[in-house]
C-alpha cells in the first residue's frame, strides 16, 4: 500500500501570525521526507502543524484521502505518532513499559494489552536495537538511549506517518546514522511515510527521498539530485565563506 | 519532573529482586489498616473492651447505653471519617502532581480548599452580622459551615473550569489556581479582622480540620461520594498514565486534553471539596502519601498507584489520628498539626535526598 499525502494552501504560525503562507505539497508515494532550513523559520512549526499540535491558521493536510485537521484525537492517533524535541522525564517505569505507551490508542480502559499489542512491542523493540535496555528504568537511560525508546514507542504506535523533530539531535555519530537507517528502512519495508526536521543535510541528501527546503518565508521540495544540482543550498546562506562541494555533498568552510 | 526515585531506597529494602512485591505490599497495607482502625476505636479517654466495640458496631443493643453512645456517635464516625480522609486526598494529590508534573503539587493546589474556607468564612461571621451567635445553634451552624464550604469550593472550581477552555498551557492554570487562593486568603483575612472572637475562634477550629465533627448521618452523604470520586480516579488511570509523557504525547496518543484535565480536576474538586467541607482542610497527606506509594512500588503508573495510595493515605491518617489522642495527652490536638509534623519533615527529607526535584518545570 502506498500513502498519499497533499498539503493544499497551509498557511501555519502561532496566534495568527503567520510564518509560512499557503503551502502546497504533494507526495503520492511511501517517502523519507526531511524538512531542511535555518532556526527560526518554521520547521517546527510546519511539523507540529500537520502532526495536529498546533491548528493551521487556514489550509488542509490530506494524509491517504482524509483530512487530518478534521480528525479527532483518537483518530488521529492511529494514523500519526510523534517523536519530539519536547524532553521525557519519568522515573519508575520499565523501557518495555515506556515501548508500550505506543498502544495506548489501541488498548481498552486500563491498557491491558493483549497478544497483537505485545507482537507490535517487541516488533518496535527489535527494530529499534533496543532489546539490551528493556528491563532497565527510563530514567536511567542516556538521552541518546531515551531517543532510540521514544522512536520505538512511536513505531509500537503503528501508524502510516511518523513524524519527528530532529530526531538525531543527542545521538553520537553511531546512533545518528543507525537511526536515519531504521527511518529509511521503515519507509521502504514498512510502508510508511516519515517527515522529519533536521540540520545534517549532508545525511539528508544520501538517505531522503524528498527534501522540503524552507528558504525566503517560501517552502520547496526538492528530490537530493535537484537540490544538488539547482545549487539552492548556496542561497540559505548570504556570505561566501561557505560554499557547497556538488561532488562530495559536503559544506566548505573557506 | 518526576525526580529520580530510584535512589531513594527507603530502609535500603528497595531494589530488591525481580518478584513482584506489590500483592505483599498491599496485604502488609490492608493488615496494617485493619490493626490502626482497632486501635483508633479503642483508644480514648473511656476504656471499652474490645469485645464490646464489636458488638456494638455489629449492631448489639445489649451492651452499656453509655459505651455504645461513645462509639456509635463518637469513635466510629470519626475513624470512618479519617478512612475516607485519607484515601480521598492521597488520590488527589496524586492526580495533580501528575496533572502538573509537579512533585509539590497536592489537593489544595487548586484553591479549591481556599473557596471552601472562604464559604465557611462568610457563613460564621457572616452569622454575627445577622445576630446570631455559632454556639447557639450548633447543629444548624455544622450543616451550615458544610453546606457553605460546598459552595465556596464549588464556585473556585466552575471559575478554574470556564478559565481552562481558554487557556493552552497546563501551568497557566497551575498559577491561576495559586493565585485565586491568594486573593481568596486575603478576602478571609479582611473578614476575619471585621469579625468578633467568638467567630474567629470558630473559623481558626475549622481551618484545623477535625475529623470527629463528621457525624453518623453526615457520613451516609460524604461516604458514597468520596467512593464515586475514587472509582471514577482508577477508570482514568489509563488517561492519567498518558499524561506522565507529557500533554503533547498524551495527545499525540489519542487522549482529548481538555476533556482529560476537566474530568481530573472535577473529580479532584469533589474529592477534595467534600472531604474539606466535612473536616476542614487536612494537609500535606496528599502531597506526601503519592510520593510515598511511589517509593515503595518503584512504578509511575497509576493502575498501581491509585490503590497503593488509598491504602497507604488510610494508615497514615489513622495513625495521626490515633496520636492526636494518645492516652497521655489531657486533650485532643487539631489534626492538621499532627499531618503536618509528620508530612514537613518527609517533604524536606525527599528535597534533601533528591536535587532533581528543584528542576521543576
Amino acid at each position: 500500500m502506498s500513502n498519499t499525502l497533499k498539503i493544499a494552501a497551509l498557511t501555519i504560525g502561532y496566534n495568527k501570525k503567520s510564518i509560512l503562507t499557503n503551502i502546497d505539497i504533494i507526495s503520492q508515494k511511501n517517502q523519507l521526507i526531511s524538512v531542511f532550513g535555518r532556526n527560526g523559520k518554521g520547521k517546527s512549526t510546519l511539523l507540529k502543524t500537520l502532526s495536529g499540535m498546533l491548528p493551521a491558521i487556514t489550509g488542509h493536510f490530506i494524509f491517504n484521502g482524509v483530512d487530518v485537521f478534521n480528525l479527532s484525537e483518537k483518530e488521529k492517533s492511529k494514523l500519526i505518532s510523534i517523536v519530539s524535541t519536547t524532553k521525557t522525564d519519568i522515573a519508575g517505569i520499565k523501557v518495555s513499559d515506556f515501548v508500550a505507551f505506543g498502544r495506548y490508542p489501541y488498548t481498552n480502559w486500563l491498557g491491558i494489552n493483549k497478544k497483537e499489542d505485545d507482537a507490535e512491542i517487541n516488533n518496535a523493540i527489535y527494530l529499534c536495537n533496543i532489546e539490551n535496555l528493556c528491563n532497565k528504568d527510563y530514567s536511567e537511560l542516556s538521552d541518546g538511549e531515551k531517543q532510540k525508546v521514544n522512536i520505538a514507542r512511536a513505531i509500537a504506535q503503528n501508524t502510516p506517518l511518523i513524524i519527528l523533530d530532529e530526531p538525531t539531535v543527542h545521538l553520537d555519530l553511531i546512533n545518528n546514522i543507525e537511526v536515519l537507517k531504521l527511518l529509511k528502512k521503515l519507509v521502504e519495508n514498512h510502508a510508511k511515510t516519515i517527515i522529519f526536521s533536521t540540520h545534517q543535510i549532508e545525511y539528508a541528501l544520501q538517505i531522503c527521498d524528498e527534501i522540503w527546503l524552507i528558504n525566503n518565508d517560501i517552502i520547496a521540495t526538492y528530490s537530493p539530485v535537484e537540490l544538488i544540482n539547482k545549487e539552492k543550498l548556496k542561497e540559505l546562506f548570504d556570505d561566501d565563506t561557505i560554499s557547497f562541494d556538488k561532488v562530495t555533498g559536503t559544506f566548505k568552510i573557506r | 519532573m518526576y525526580f529520580n526515585l530510584k535512589k531513594l531506597h527507603l530502609f535500603g529494602l528497595m531494589k530488591s529482586t525481580i518478584f513482584n512485591k506489590i500483592p505483599y505490599l498491599a496485604l502488609f497495607l490492608i493488615s496494617g489498616a485493619v490493626l490502626f482502625f482497632g486501635m483508633d476505636l479503642f483508644l480514648g479517654s473511656v476504656t471499652i473492651p474490645f469485645k464490646s466495640i464489636i458488638n456494638i458496631i455489629l449492631g448489639d443493643v445489649n451492651e452499656k447505653e453509655s459505651w455504645r453512645i461513645i462509639i456509635l456517635e463518637a469513635r466510629f464516625p470519626k475513624t470512618i471519617a479519617a478512612l475516607l480522609c485519607g484515601a480521598a486526598l492521597s488520590v488527589s494529590g496524586l492526580q495533580m502532581q501528575t496533572l502538573f508534573r509537579n512533585p509539590l503539587a497536592g489537593p489544595y493546589i487548586l484553591g479549591i480548599s481556599s473557596g471552601a474556607g472562604l464559604g465557611v468564612a462568610i457563613f460564621i461571621m457572616g452569622l454575627s452580622f445577622i445576630g446570631i451567635s455559632t454556639s447557639d445553634l450548633s447543629i444548624a451552624t455544622n450543616s451550615g459551615i458544610v453546606i457553605s464550604s460546598i459552595l465556596g469550593s464549588f464556585t473556585v472550581l466552575a471559575i478554574l473550569l470556564a478559565l481552562i477552555n481558554r487557556i493552552k498551557d497546563i501551568m497557566t492554570i497551575l498559577i491561576l489556581g495559586v493565585m485565586i487562593g491568594s486573593i481568596i486568603t486575603a478576602i478571609i483575612g479582611i473578614i476575619q479582622y471585621f469579625s468578633q472572637d467568638v467567630q474567629l475562634k470558630s473559623f481558626i477550629m475549622w481551618t484545623m480540620g477535625d475529623l470527629s465533627a463528621v457525624t453518623s448521618n453526615e457520613l451516609l452523604i460524604l461516604t458514597p461520594i468520596v467512593f464515586v470520586g475514587l472509582i471514577g480516579s482508577f477508570i482514568i488511570s489509563k488517561n492519567l498514565n498518558a499524561y506522565l509523557l507529557g500533554e503533547e504525547y498524551a495527545k499525540s496518543l489519542g487522549v482529548n486534553l481538555k476533556r482529560a484535565r476537566i474530568i481530573i480536576i472535577l473529580i479532584t474538586s469533589i474529592l477534595t471539596g467534600s472531604i474539606t467541607a466535612y473536616c476542614g482542610p487536612i494537609g500535606f497527606i496528599g502531597i506526601v502519601i503519592p510520593h510515598l506509594a511511589r517509593m515503595l512500588s518503584n512504578s509511575s503508573d497509576h493502575r498501581i498507584l491509585i490503590p497503593l495510595s488509598i491504602l497507604l493515605g488510610i494508615n497514615v491518617l489513622l495513625i495521626a489520628d490515633i496520636i492526636s489522642q494518645l492516652p497521655v495527652l489531657e486533650q485532643t490536638l487539631p489534626i492538621n498539626s499532627i499531618t503536618s509534623l509528620i508530612g514537613i519533615p518527609f517533604i524536606i527529607w525527599i528535597i534533601l535526598k533528591n536535587k532533581k526535584i528543584t528542576n521543576l518545570n
